[in-house]
């Protein structure tokens, strides 16, 4: 149990923009019910015509940003893992079984920026959801055994996902483009420090005792229900959870000055290279993060001019694909490519540097942005089909700016965006002074200046 | 087990052509899935892959007037979206679609479908990431799916069922572009598709795809008859070495004779569900391995094909097969050398846990053989099931894949029907079918594991030597003494081992 989104591709999150047709509705089109708790919890309720069938969310702000201090990066995600190991009223076979009875699928999964808990189930059983929920959130009581136990399983994880040589070369790009920055070690963590956890019960204790509060969280619930029963519901299983007072002091990562290089020795997977822009951190005022979003699928998409070009014309590269992370913090721009011949790693990157460099000088087609406009707007109408679909574009911006409506203030803004801040992000942002290039090749060196 | 061209005509063009409707006038989009009945048991000897390549061609390519890049401009703006995807015995094209534009979308669709461009060029470049797959990427990138597939082609040797749907390396480099031409005529026709359709669409639309779909070759080509494996004699491993690997990835089967169109099969999901539902915490494997023992990411069995584990949470619709085998999953455990770094205490240890976790698993089931499911949990997993499993139709495109899925197996709803089968169950159905299907003695093993613990692994399984499991002493100091004894029962436990190979990497797939 227990995904983890440790390396989340660089997607950007698509456009909500309400249809031309009904022009008079919000981006997000169905109503967003907030109530906020005397003690900072936010719930969240967005009714939808999904009969029978609810998503309960609980959308945690703490993830691996949060884990500043020396030897115990990887905690928020093993943290996750602990949250099933039972509480007073419901040790872990009873809460398995409990779960069990709902029939829900129930998961949880830990990123860069938060830790969501959520389950999609039964309607009916939504009481049963919050008793369980709430009991967790606030009761968790967990055997020190079952603590140093769990953290085999950790390791068991990292095993899965780092037979990937790009799972190899993901971890190796954070610690070099970052310094300071709590980004530099990916959500799974250090190895050396995922092997530390079995020591480290002690902190787990003071992990729960800060992080897990009512004024990180939002409660989100998504389906066939109403905000009156979610709210009466809230009040009656977590007002008496106790507000917390902690906040991580996470580094400011330094400018960085140069490029930077990072090179995996592998032959078993055709030749790639990963371009690495520091970017910024994600704005809903500004106009940045929706620029940047329309730029990377201009440049980047399955019809644009350097995909035709490289991948249908002359097929010296197999996929091509760029994006940013999404998160608090200033992060990665990427643009990935793998690529046919590796005597071609250094064409590519000097293909894609020659299509940023148009961009800077000429902008764009106007043409090709309103499409490109279009095509985020609905993209996302034709993906809101179901409430767990729904609940986590919800729980995406909540982990972002801790407020549900931030998604329509994100897509209102996609609509401004002109060719003039374009030209602007790309010269701001899309520099060689920021640049960190990943490579992986059978050479022991990558070879792209 | 030759595998037997007995011209079973599946679809005779007398029939109707068989439509599923799900008609969805609240939802801003369409689904249209066409499913030919042909998949992969097409493929010629030598050609292992040919399907596959065909559809990813179709969809990949231009059509009679638009080169792909054309088509790629055009539905940019629409955000449209189409795929194929191929399995054993069906090939399905899904397209996405939001009824603004649904009308300007079908002129690309029909033409994609009815006038493929199959240019060199395109051919070219779809052919090398299907080389690329079958020579590396299956290799190098998830140690897991790896042992899936080698599990495949393990259990399904010398059958049509053996390949992996994109082929083999020399298969792929024979496919030319001439052989994708013949089996577009002679496997993608109007005698074996079913049209699938959801959403917000008109009669008139359905009606012009229907007569359009007529279109489409009038070729009616013999399916081979597919043939079942036979059961492996005894317990058969292949251990498959490669540099660097960090774990053991395991999968193991065996041939069962049970698909969704038997009676028994509700019984059996139950069974499964309660032995190891897939990425759930509620399974005995889990429990055992993940939860108690904390040896890996999670434990698992499945009683059919579940496309994409490592990635789906819920079993998605597509993939629907005549032929069955029940298998399960054990995540990478660790290795020797890993754990020697790891753990002073563990220094003097000779291999890591595959052994063990082997050993486990396979005691486990035939626990269950022996012994059956209690009545309270019986009764506890078939109430997670009856509502788990409506969880599977979520979406328009879910919900049609599954009815479409049902169709193929004779029923009209399979997660309606299954809910009632489930409702009239007893206990002692379930555990008649356990002994009638499930059985410890026989079955194909695949680890994918560093060349460092294959030897030792080899020697310890072929020779049953008692493998113990090597706990680090942090954790080892806490476990509670059922666990104890219940590791040293595991650990002497008794597998019925007939053979173990040692396979390298590059020898795999062939």
């Amino acid at each position: 149990m227990r995904t983890l989104f440790s390396f989340a591709l660089p997607i950007f999150f698509f456009s909500a923009i309400g249809l031309s047709s009904n022009a008079a509705t919000k981006p997000f089109p169905y109503p967003i019910e907030q109530h906020k708790m005397a003690n900072g919890l936010n719930v969240v309720t967005v009714k939808f015509d999904s009969p029978g069938i609810a998503s309960f969310f609980l959308v945690v702000r703490v993830g691996s940003r949060n884990e500043v201090e020396e030897g115990v990066t990887g905690f928020a995600h093993f943290f996750e893992h602990m949250m099933f190991r039972g509480t007073e009223k419901y040790d872990k076979d009873q809460y398995n079984e409990e779960l069990k009875a709902i029939g829900a699928s129930a998961n949880a999964n830990t990123s860069l920026d938060r830790t969501i808990y959520h389950m999609t189930g039964n309607a009916q059983k939504l009481e049963k959801m919050f008793e369980l929920e709430s009991d967790r959130f606030q009761n968790l009581q967990y055997p020190i055994h079952d603590f140093k136990t769990e953290a085999g399983a950790v390791k068991g994880e990292y095993t899965k996902n780092i037979a990937s040589p790009f799972a190899q070369l993901n971890e190796n790009v954070a610690n070099t483009a970052f310094d300071a920055h709590t980004y530099k070690h990916t959500t799974m963590g250090f190895l050396k420090d995922i092997i530390d956890m079995p020591n480290q019960y002690e902190y787990s204790l003071r992990f729960f005792n800060r992080f897990y509060r009512p004024e990180y969280t939002t409660l989100l619930v998504v389906g066939d229900v109403t905000p009156e029963q979610v709210n009466k519901l809230a009040e009656k299983y977590f007002a008496k959870w106790e507000r917390g007072n902690y906040e991580a002091k996470v580094p400011v990562e330094p400018e960085q000055k140069v490029t930077r290089f990072t090179h995996l020795q592998n032959g078993s997977i055709p030749p790639y290279v990963s371009l690495n822009f520091k970017g910024p951190g994600f704005d809903e005022k500004g106009m940045d993060s929706p620029s940047l979003d329309i730029l990377l699928t201009i440049l980047f998409s399955q019809n644009s001019k350097l995909y035709q070009k490289l991948v249908l014309e002359e097929q010296k590269v197999r996929s091509i694909n760029g994006g940013i992370y999404d998160t608090r913090d200033p992060n990665l721009i990427s643009v990935d490519a793998s690529i046919v011949n590796k005597n071609d790693m250094q064409y590519v990157k000097d293909e894609v540097t020659k299509a940023i460099d148009a961009v800077k000088t000429n902008g764009v087609d106007e043409k090709m942005l309103s499409e490109t406009k279009s095509r985020l707007k609905y993209s996302f109408a034709m993906g809101i089909d179901n409430p767990s679909s729904i609940a986590n574009i919800l729980s995406h911006i909540i982990q972002l700016t801790g407020d549900p409506e931030s998604i329509n203030r994100l897509y209102e803004n996609y609509e401004k965006v002109t060719v003039e801040d374009l030209k602007a992000v790309a010269k701001k942002y899309l520099t060689a002074e920021k640049l960190t290039v990943g490579t992986i090749s059978a050479d022991a060196e990558g070879g792209v200046k | 087990m030759k595998t037997l061209m007995l011209g079973i005509l599946l679809f005779g063009s007398l029939l109707a052509q068989e439509v599923v409707e799900l008609k969805l006038p609240n939802t801003n989009k369409v689904t249209l899935k066409l499913m030919f009945k042909n998949g992969t048991v097409c493929d010629p000897a030598g050609k292992e892959g040919l399907t596959y390549l065909t559809s990813a061609l179709i969809m990949q390519g231009g059509t009679g007037s638009l080169t792909y890049a054309d088509i790629q401009n055009k539905i940019y703006p629409w955000a449209a979206g189409y795929s194929s995807s191929v399995d054993k015995e069906v090939s399905i094209f899904t397209f996405e679609v939001h009824q603004d534009f649904l009308n300007d979308f079908y002129p690309i669709l029909k033409g994609l479908l009815l006038n493929p461009s199959f240019s060199q060029n395109d051919f070219d470049r779809v052919k090398r990431n299907q080389q690329n797959y079958v020579d590396q990427v299956i290799r190098a990138s998830s140690d897991e799916d790896y042992s899936k597939k080698a599990l495949e082609d393990f259990l399904f040797r010398g059958t049509k069922y053996q390949h992996m749907i994109q082929g083999k390396s020399e298969s792929v480099k024979a496919i030319t572009l001439e052989d994708v031409r013949d089996q577009y005529k002679n496997f993608f026709t109007k005698n074996n598709v079913m049209i699938g359709i959801a959403g917000n669409y008109s009669s008139a639309f359905l009606s012009t795809l229907k007569k359009d779909l007529q279109n489409l070759s009038a070729i009616k080509h013999l399916l081979p008859a597919i043939v079942k494996p036979q059961m492996p004699k005894g317990i058969n491993v292949e251990i498959i070495q490669k540099d660097n690997a960090f774990g053991s990835a395991i999968f193991a089967g065996f041939p069962m004779n049970l698909t969704r169109k038997d009676n028994d099969f509700a019984a059996m999901m139950v069974a499964n569900s309660y032995l190891g539902e897939h990425r759930k915490s509620y399974g005995q494997l889990y429990q055992k391995l993940r939860e108690t023992r904390s040896m890996n990411y999670g434990d698992y069995s499945y009683i059919e094909w579940y496309d994409n584990g490592g990635r789906n949470m819920l079993q998605p619709a597509g993939t629907p097969r005549t032929t069955n085998y029940f298998s399960f999953w054990i995540r990478p455990v660790q290795i020797a050398k890993q754990l020697k770094n790891q753990y002073k205490e563990l220094e003097d240890i000779k291999i890591g846990h595959a052994h063990y976790a082997i050993r486990l698993a396979v005691r486990e089931i035939d626990n269950l053989v022996k012994n059956g499911m209690t009545k309270k949990d019986f009764e506890a997993t078939r109430t997670f099931l009856r509502s788990y499993i409506k969880l599977y139709v979520q979406t328009p495109a879910s919900r049609l894949g599954y009815l479409m899925d049902s169709k193929f197996y004779g029923k009209k709803d399979y997660v309606n029907e299954m809910d009632k089968q489930l409702a009239k169950l007893s206990l002692a159905d379930v555990n008649k079918a356990i002994k009638k299907y499930w059985q410890a003695e026989n079955m194909c093993v695949t680890i994918v594991t560093d060349k460092s613990e294959a030897e030792p692994l080899a020697k310890s399984l072929k020779e049953n030597l008692t493998s113990p499991m090597s706990y680090s002493n942090i954790v080892k100091a806490g476990l509670p003494k059922e666990v104890l004894n219940e590791d040293d029962a595991v650990a002497n436990f008794k597998l019925n081992v007939n053979e173990v190979k040692i396979i390298n990497s590059a020898d795999t797939f062939k």
